[in-house]
């Protein structure tokens, strides 16, 4: 089994290369060599497909692609290379069942298959969107504990400490991180859902030692919640991503590696940007540690998961995923469209019914591309969770048709789409459901 | 070798993002004594802007354009030499990179590669650049403009951080910052006190040449 030290022994020892190189020169092509091997095919008719041998060919494309490429570590210049009975053998080990949570909030993350009934896991919240202040932070998250689906939270990322915007690496972001698990925890307590976990510790640690110093279990932070740490795209670590992981290992807390190869970006169109995202799952395993997946691959002209493409990227990295390992994998999905429009709605809808049909859980989500400070309410991530507990069991077929009335209803304005309106107290409660939500409920 | 068929093959290099072939095609330019002025404006900025356009219609993807920028870089780094001083090169020199802490560098690159084709001089620093790094290589290059890209919200303050320290070091005027990534926005650049924000790549592109000549 692949450890942290070995990981470490192939960043030090691995084959030099440039960065450039490694990106433009072996990860590019080789992307584009696998889409054409494995003859991999988008279908726009299709955004949902239900073929399952493509599946099979983009689960097959993938491990090649982390055979031929490996991960590359920027802080040592080398690339990272697995055999394929490493590879191999960390699927086989990679748990199919994992704990988050303390008391009646202590719930189960399982394997999902594609068209499972079972509901998908719901970590909801602002997937880390900025706030600005404690006190919107606190009603935020107490929101998203009040949604009943809600298995763990995904907070929003503090801004501002003692007035003083939040700068990198500094003392500022120490003193954020401290504050994002205090907050986080206390507004769980608020709302009487002690147990439930943060499975984004912690949002507002960018650098190694904010995480190091906020997961200080005096600040709130538990095993039993999740240690996420983002990948840079394409396959990419660094030596103080690989800090998170020993800190997270030594917590005994379970490591989410998330990642988002952006379609357009190195891995190309759809195609390669599935084949890169299959790759990205296994690699996590291997590299960050990781016991749980998180992708959130976007669209790099909408910044959003919700156009047709890349409904096909989730869907068909989803099935891949699902029937070849037993990986446990929740989706993120940005939507272009801002808070309580009906818009926001349609999107995030037809991202989580492409990610539960297909075998993944869900985390949603980013509204409005997550770009704005304050701009995030728990009515989006209600829905998404409602939406997924009902598409859980649908047929990919029908879950197709689906997906495809709902974008004909916001695909023509993913252009220019509606801002939505910023925070406000009222969209924080669901006893007084806003005004979309309302209208939404009536469709 | 004719200059139809040496333009033909500046043009042809950038299209197919080949390096290699645009130094051979910029050296046979020199030897045939084409003006190398010409050779810019009718060989490679065509053939980058379409490569822009494929680009922005998403026909073509990152990789591709990366390429692209460097064949054209490597042309003009022997191209531009020869230009006599005063004579339109390029538009303007821009410092870019992702600011200090950050380590994302997509964003910052799409927006170097387009400025690139826009016909600026890019220099490019890379990610997790610190604040005076940005200023002092401005100043050796004599820049008009920096560009400083974050994409996380709490990197940001660190676009916030250039600006400042050009304003207490009493060089505000000869900078325009320009700030991008993802959690910026055109309110963000007006409370830091930063020239614009570009929403965009293209857009960047538009701003870089509003403030090609100084603020």
């Amino acid at each position: 089994m692949v450890q942290i030290l070995d990981v470490m022994d192939k960043a030090l020892n691995g084959k030099p290369m440039s960065e450039s190189d490694y990106q433009l020169k072996l990860f590019a092509p080789k992307v584009q060599e696998k889409v054409r091997e494995h003859k991999i095919k988008y279908d726009p008719n299709n955004p949902i497909p239900s073929d399952n041998s493509m599946a099979d060919e983009l689960f097959e494309a993938g491990m090649e692609l982390l055979l031929d490429v490996g991960a590359y570590c920027t802080s040592s210049g080398r690339v990272i290379s697995y055999t394929e009975a490493e590879i191999k053998n960390a699927l086989k080990e990679a748990p199919s069942k994992l704990h988050f949570g303390e008391g009646r909030d202590r719930k189960s993350l399982v394997k999902r298959n594609i068209e499972d009934k079972t509901p998908p896991w719901c970590l909801l919240g602002a997937g880390g969107g900025a706030c600005s202040s404690d006190k919107s932070f606190l009603t935020l998250v107490e929101g998203y504990a009040e949604i009943p689906e809600t298995n763990a939270i995904t907070t929003p990322a503090i801004t501002r400490v003692g007035g003083m915007r939040v700068r990198p690496a500094s003392p500022l972001e120490v003193l954020a991180a401290m504050r994002n698990a205090v907050l986080a925890r206390e507004a769980c307590n608020r709302v009487g859902r002690q147990g439930i976990p943060i499975m984004n510790s912690l949002a507002t640690a960018e650098s190694d030692i904010a995480l190091a110093a906020a997961v200080h279990p005096k600040f709130g932070m538990r095993q039993s919640d999740g240690y996420m740490i983002c990948c840079m795209d394409p396959m990419k670590v660094d030596f103080a991503r690989l800090n998170k992981v020993a800190v997270a290992l030594s917590l005994g807390g379970s490591i989410g590696m998330c990642f988002g190869p952006l379609l357009g970006g190195y891995a190309g169109g759809p195609e390669g940007t599935a084949v890169s995202n299959v790759a990205h799952h296994m690699m996590g395993i291997l590299t960050y540690q990781s016991s749980w997946l998180l992708p959130f691959t976007i669209h790099l002209r909408h910044v959003a998961s919700s156009p047709r493409d890349m409904l096909w990227v989730i869907s068909s990295m989803g099935q891949a995923i699902s029937r070849n390992t037993h990986l446990l994998s929740l989706n993120l999905n940005y939507t272009t469209a801002g808070p309580c429009t009906p818009m926001c709605l349609y999107e995030t809808s037809a991202s989580v019914t492409a990610a539960v049909v297909s075998g993944l859980s869900i985390e949603s989500l980013g509204v409005a591309t997550n770009k704005h400070e304050d701009r995030t309410t728990p009515v989006e991530p209600r829905i998404s969770a409602e939406v997924g507990h009902a598409v859980a069991g649908m047929k990919r077929s029908d879950a197709n048709e689906l997906v495809k009335k709902l974008l004909g209803k916001y695909e023509s304005k993913l252009n220019s789409p509606p801002s939505g309106c910023p925070s406000s107290l009222k969209h924080r409660r669901f006893a007084k459901p806003c005004k979309p939500l309302h209208w939404f409920s009536q469709q | 070798m004719g200059e139809d068929k040496i333009l033909k093959g500046l043009h042809d290099a950038i299209m197919n993002y080949d390096s290699e072939a645009a130094v051979s095609a910029s050296k046979a330019a020199i030897a045939a004594k084409v003006d190398p002025l010409m050779a810019i404006q009718k060989g490679l900025v065509p053939a980058i802007e379409e490569i822009g356009d494929k680009f922005e219609k998403m026909e073509i993807y990152l990789p591709e354009l990366m390429l692209a920028a460097e064949a054209m870089k490597a042309s003009l780094a022997l191209l531009l030499p020869l230009i006599p001083k005063g004579s339109k090169g390029t538009k303007a020199t821009v410092i870019i990179g992702t600011v200090q802490g950050d380590v994302h560098e997509i964003g910052k690159n799409i927006v170097s590669s387009m400025l690139m084709a826009g016909g600026f001089n890019v220099i490019d620093l890379g990610v997790d650049v610190k604040t005076i790094n940005f200023i002092e290589e401005a100043r050796k290059a004599d820049a008009k403009i920096i560009g400083a890209s974050a994409l996380m919200s709490s990197t940001i303050g660190s676009q916030k951080d250039i600006v400042d320290y050009l304003v207490s070091s009493g060089d505000r005027k000869k900078h325009a910052v320009l700030v991008g990534g993802g959690p910026t926005t055109k309110e963000w650049a007006k409370e830091i006190g930063a020239d614009a924000c570009g929403m965009t790549a293209v857009e960047a592109v538009k701003l870089a040449t509003k403030f090609a000549k100084g603020r």
